[in-house]
């Protein structure tokens, strides 16, 4: 069969976002929360809020990784189908943010789980979130 | 005024052979050192003699060759009840059977001091992985990150289901999280269901816990104003506050007024935000998807305005030690009471709504009642405590900023069910619009921000605010250096966290996600619930072998 390249098509024009937080204060995650909202509205990209690892293309990390949360994003990570893609957003979870030395943090995101996007601020306002997403699907188109 | 002194007269009356001294420094804030065990004498009489007595947190200080522990009793304002015990073992008597709110406080001083309290009905971990090695003790001062252990850290598999309450064949244990579509913090919760019942419910905390406060150790007072901002995103104006009052207590430094008035309106800013995000979540979870959509509209003229004022929109980086950082231009005080304006004829609508819709009424009414000995037993706080009908408010009942000179209502509600808690939220919104505009009318001359010193001089300080979730308290103890010996915390979450059993248990699952929510917001809103069933005969025991394992690869979703 000829690879019409639907897959692709698919995915650059409906990616689905699993947000999980592995220790943040909850400023990222209610930057996240606001992309689905009118002003903002993620959806006019097709991208859409999922709960369900089995689902989802794009996972969209929030926060320092607590050692409670590593094992469990790993498994995450890993129930998700491929090909998929991570969006860190924040600081903490690009190096650490201010609580890269505290005693609970096992470490960078990136040193978990493979990062397509970096997202820093703290909190990125929701435009530059927008601005990741966007940046991820360019990626996935070209 | 008078519980509080009322209630120094009853430990003066009572106790005068086991106290060994009482002091108050600054008005409304008492400290009172103890022999060892007679704290629970002493806090038995307050909770018997002065009405409306809550347990605010318990704080573990290590001196050296001892700990200290200290009991911050709310009545009208904050005794401290401090005791000392050995640090070679260190062990005391539990207070929960006189005051069931105690139970996390101790399992906190437990698990990260190591104090172990006698006669507590579960002396387990609470925050600290499962897999953290035995005596080790982050909070005490001497304690060092053990190197290269980064595999005994490692948490093993947190995934395997508490132990199932086999009372009865109908018996359904059921976990949620810690990721989880409607949470947006994990937090893993087991329910006990007895077919659509809740018969109970067991939480595990501490993924999201970092260590902050030993995190507050190593930095200097000034930097240590944006590690607590950190603390929570949502109410960080209050953190910041909190801790520049307790710090400028001990510093004996006197705010501007101006800065005073300039915290009020951020503080109020921060709370405007805060209910309309939890207003629209509820609505998400109560299955009024347009009504989230609407609120979380309306919410951003709100951010617009605090990052006019602050240079951001949730981080406002805005109060320091000793004042704010910035001043308000009078072009944007004209745009904030514009968007005031049109925010308020929003809460007016939103309160039409929380009133008249019969189905949000019938979803929320009589639902995850906390009655208000109940509320009061369990130490609850903020929107929770005032929805049980206690009209409880630090604002009110210990002023800070400029709170002493704006007039404002305390909103309480005496139905003590979900509806009560959305609805003090949706009326403290319009509040909080009125203090604001109070606020810039009123606001002083002069100076926005006075210098102080790196180094803080010896003392200790507890201060109070009312954070959009309520109270908040931060204890700071300085030894003199640039950096203080010890911060401690105890964010509202925490207080109303453990009253959700006590609201939830005997009602139905389809009640869960509604009465979380009315507790806490500290939960995301983007789908309904996914249950794991662990009840059958496949156990799901999940080890990331088994996710590899295909086999087991299914989710009941
Ligand atoms: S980057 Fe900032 S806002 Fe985001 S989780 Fe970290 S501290 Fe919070």
């Amino acid at each position: 069969m000829p690879d019409l390249g639907l897959l692709k098509w698919a995915r650059r024009n409906s990616p689905w976002l699993l947000h999980f937080n592995t220790g943040a204060c909850n400023g990222c995650d209610i930057e996240v929360v606001s992309l689905l909202t009118p002003r903002y509205d993620v959806e006019r990209f097709g991208a859409k809020l999922e709960p369900s690892p089995r689902h989802a293309d794009v996972l969209v990390v929030t926060g320092p990784v607590t050692r409670q949360c590593a094992p469990r994003l790993k498994m995450i990570y890993e129930q998700m189908p491929s090909p998929k893609f991570v969006v860190a957003v924040g600081a903490c979870s690009c190096s650490g943010g201010i609580f890269q030395n505290c005693y609970n943090i096992s470490g960078r995101l990136d040193e978990i789980i493979p990062v397509d996007v970096y997202v820093p601020g703290c909190p990125p306002k929701p435009e530059a979130i927008l601005q990741g997403v966007a940046k991820l699907l360019a990626k996935l188109k070209g | 005024m008078e519980r509080f002194e009322k209630a120094l007269e009853v430990l003066k009356n009572n106790l005068a052979d086991s106290i060994d001294e009482l002091k108050v420094p600054r008005p409304r804030k008492a400290y009172v050192f103890l022999k060892p065990e007679n704290h629970r004498e002493a806090i038995s009489l307050l909770l018997k003699q002065v009405e409306e007595t809550i347990l605010s947190t318990i704080t573990g200080v290590d001196l050296g060759e001892e700990i200290e522990l200290n009991y911050h009793m709310i009545c009208g304002g904050t005794v401290t009840l401090k005791i000392r015990v050995p640090k070679e073992n260190p062990v005391t008597k539990s207070i929960c059977d006189l005051i069931p709110g105690a139970n996390l406080y101790e399992r906190e001083v437990f698990d990260l001091l190591g104090v172990t309290f006698e006669g507590h009905p579960n002396m387990e971990r609470l925050l600290l992985p499962e897999s953290w090695p035995q005596g080790n003790y982050p909070l005490r001062r001497d304690w060092q990150a053990p190197e290269h252990q980064e595999d005994v850290f490692m948490s093993k598999d947190e995934s395997q289901p508490e132990s199932v309450s086999e009372a009865s064949e109908s018996l359904v244990n059921v976990i949620v999280g810690p990721q989880h579509p409607v949470l947006h913090e994990p937090e893993k919760f087991s329910f006990t269901l007895d077919g659509e019942k809740v018969v109970d419910v067991n939480a595990r905390l501490g993924y999201v816990h970092r260590g902050i406060e030993k995190a507050a150790e190593k930095m200097m007072y000034f930097q240590d104003v944006y590690l607590v901002e950190r603390i929570c995103g949502i109410c960080n104006a209050a953190h910041t506050t909190v801790f520049c009052q307790a710090v400028e207590d001990i510093a004996n430094v006197e705010t501007p007024p101006r800065a005073q008035y300039y915290r009020t309106i951020v503080h109020e800013l921060n709370r405007i935000h805060s209910h309309l995000l939890l207003l629209g979540v509820a609505g998400h979870l109560l299955g009024f998807e347009s009504l989230f959509q609407h609120v979380w509209r309306d919410r951003e003229p709100i951010m617009d305005i605090v990052e006019r004022i602050t240079g951001n929109r949730l981080m406002s980086g805005f109060n320091t030690i000793g004042g704010v950082r910035r001043d308000i231009a009078p072009s944007t005080i004209e745009k904030t009471l514009k968007t005031l304006k049109d925010v308020r004829k929003r809460a007016v609508f939103y309160k039409n709504v929380f009133e008249e819709d019969a189905t949000l009424r019938l979803r929320t009414e009589g639902v995850g009642v906390l009655s208000r000995e109940d509320a009061l037993k369990l130490c609850v706080v903020g929107p929770v405590l005032r929805g049980s009908g206690v009209a409880s408010d630090v604002r009110k009942d210990e002023p800070y900023a400029a709170y002493d000179e704006i007039p404002f209502n305390v909103i309480s509600y005496t139905d003590c069910d979900t509806w009560a808690r959305l609805m003090v939220r949706v009326d403290e919104v319009v509040e909080s619009i009125n203090i604001v505009e109070y606020a810039l009318a009123n606001l002083p001359d002069g100076k926005i921000r006075v210098r102080v010193q790196r180094k803080i001089p010896e003392g200790e300080a507890t201060s109070r605010v009312e954070a959009p979730r309520g109270a908040l308290i931060h204890y700071v103890k300085s030894d003199g250096s640039a950096y203080p010996y010890r911060v401690k915390v105890r964010a509202p979450t925490l207080a109303n966290l453990v009253a959700f059993p006590d609201a939830i248990r005997g009602g139905y699952v389809a009640d869960i996600p509604s009465v979380m929510g009315s507790l806490d917001p500290c939960f995301s809103c983007t789908d309904r619930m996914a249950f794991i069933d662990t009840n059958n005969n496949k156990k799901w025991h999940w080890s990331l072998d088994d996710v590899n394992n295909q086999k087991n690869r299914k989710v009941l979703i």
